[in-house]
């Protein structure tokens, strides 16, 4: 059974008013309080009494800057509505109309009914808790055995893994990058015997199969440079299209 | 007392395995009938009882296992300290209770009969591997569907979902609609105390 002493010392009166909305577990739940303590028969509600126990309780709560969660007021809004169909004459051809009641009821039956399912669970828990069995169990307690097998993976398993991935101290192991030189005079070298005199050669040619980045960027670096001392010349019919490279009569003449 | 050969193999079985032993696969391994091997369990928990050990074979989720007597487990839970997880709280008892009789169930339908958001609850019971996502319902948004796990099962001491506490009174309360519940004197009246 559940403590409800705690409940019991409330009161609506007075600066000792204790409200302890997070100790319910939602608006069926402090309903289910309410209509316990004033002896109220679950299946013959009292709507407009159990209206304003209930907003009250909201009303005191939100006065105690106490951050009221939605879901409570949509139940304060709920029994408002149904408390003041509750006081207007029924029509005659209303004959089909829902009983505002009955949902109501429904609710609350469902939800006490698992509230005290809930309540053997836990005392299952306790017995089940001082029995030690499985290793299957206890493998789960520690975070990195779970093993799974292939398409038993689910979201949350890759969720899990991420995090801890994050979680993990990042060690970086110690790396030396390679730094490959090519230095342009190297290069005007390697450029003199790839655009022998005469025809045009283009770049792609002229870099070659496998060609690295570093070896496009340092040779094109080396092109603009013969370019700018007149060594060659450079053609690009259209932005992207091949670019066709000729060597001119200065490149011999200049030292 | 002393115990037969089948007693024996039936025990040493149970031991050794990982799992719970399933009785099929216990008259499997030892080549007995279901009928025996149920005398056997007897026979070796009455061994067990006689001799005043602190174990005793007993059934769960679905098969048959190894377990220290409860007394123990004081004395036993220091083995796991800081290991072992927290009790469940009342949000996520709820939830699972809600779960399991009502498998596979979207977030949506658990909210709908606990009136409070559940987010945190289910994210909490899928962390404890209490409940798992067993796909998707094939409505607009195709929301995710949670069955309970045999991890559930272990952890409440149930052999399997129809041992949960009043099953076909909450599955036939599960099914009824509002006037239906009205119209059906279903519920004697208990005492609200």
């Amino acid at each position: 059974m559940r403590d409800t002493s705690s409940h019991d010392s409330f009161s609506f009166r007075g600066p000792s008013c204790r409200i302890e909305l997070d100790s319910f577990e939602g608006p069926l739940d402090l309903l289910l309080y309410l209509i316990r303590r004033d002896e109220i028969d679950i299946y013959d509600i009292p709507v407009a009494h159990v209206a304003d126990q209930y907003c009250r309780y909201i009303r005191r709560a939100r006065e105690l800057d106490i951050d009221v969660a939605s879901e409570y007021l949509v139940m304060a809004a709920t029994l408002t509505r149904m408390k003041s169909r509750a006081l207007l004459p029924r029509r005659r051809d209303g004959e089909d109309e829902p009983d505002p009641g009955a949902e109501l009821r429904r609710q609350l039956i469902l939800y006490r009914t698992f509230r005290e399912i809930a309540e053997e669970l836990q005392r299952s828990e306790e017995t089940w808790s001082d029995i030690y069995s499985s290793p299957g169990e206890r493998e789960r307690w520690s975070v990195d055995s779970t093993q799974v097998e292939p398409g038993q993976a689910s979201l949350l398993d890759l969720l899990k893994a991420l995090a801890s991935l994050s979680e993990e101290e990042a060690t970086v192991l110690p790396q030396r990058i390679q730094r490959t030189l090519l230095t342009i005079s190297e290069c005007i070298d390697a450029l003199e015997r790839k655009i022998p005199p005469g025809s045009p050669v283009s770049f792609g040619t002229v870099l070659g199969p496998e060609a690295t980045a570093t070896r496009i960027v340092s040779y094109f670096v080396t092109v603009l440079e013969l370019v700018r001392r007149g060594w060659i010349l450079f053609q690009q019919p259209y932005p992207f299209s091949e670019i066709q490279l000729q060597r001119t009569e200065r490149w011999s003449v200049d030292p | 007392m002393i115990l037969d050969r089948l007693a024996r193999e039936v025990e040493a079985l149970i031991f050794a395995s990982d799992e719970p032993l399933s009785i099929s696969q216990l008259c499997e391994y030892t080549g007995s009938g279901e009928d025996s091997i149920h005398q056997a369990l007897d026979r070796i928990n009455r061994a067990f009882r006689d001799q005043h050990h602190a174990l005793g074979i007993i059934e769960v989720a679905g098969g048959f296992r190894i377990a220290t007597e409860s007394e123990f487990g004081d004395v036993v839970s220091q083995l796991f300290e800081g290991k072992k997880p927290g009790k469940l709280s009342r949000a996520a008892l709820e939830t699972l209770a809600v779960v399991a009789y009502s498998q596979p169930c979207t977030r949506m339908s658990v909210e709908s009969i606990r009136g409070v958001n559940c987010d945190s609850a289910i994210r909490t019971l899928l962390e404890r591997e209490m409940i798992r996502i067993s796909g998707r319902m094939e409505t607009p948004g195709r929301p995710l569907l949670y069955s309970t796990t045999s991890a559930f099962l272990e952890y409440f001491g149930l052999s399997n979902l129809d041992h949960l506490p009043r099953y076909e009174e909450i599955e036939e309360l599960l099914s009824l609609s509002s006037s239906e519940m009205e119209e059906r004197d279903l519920f004697e009246r208990p005492e609200d105390n």
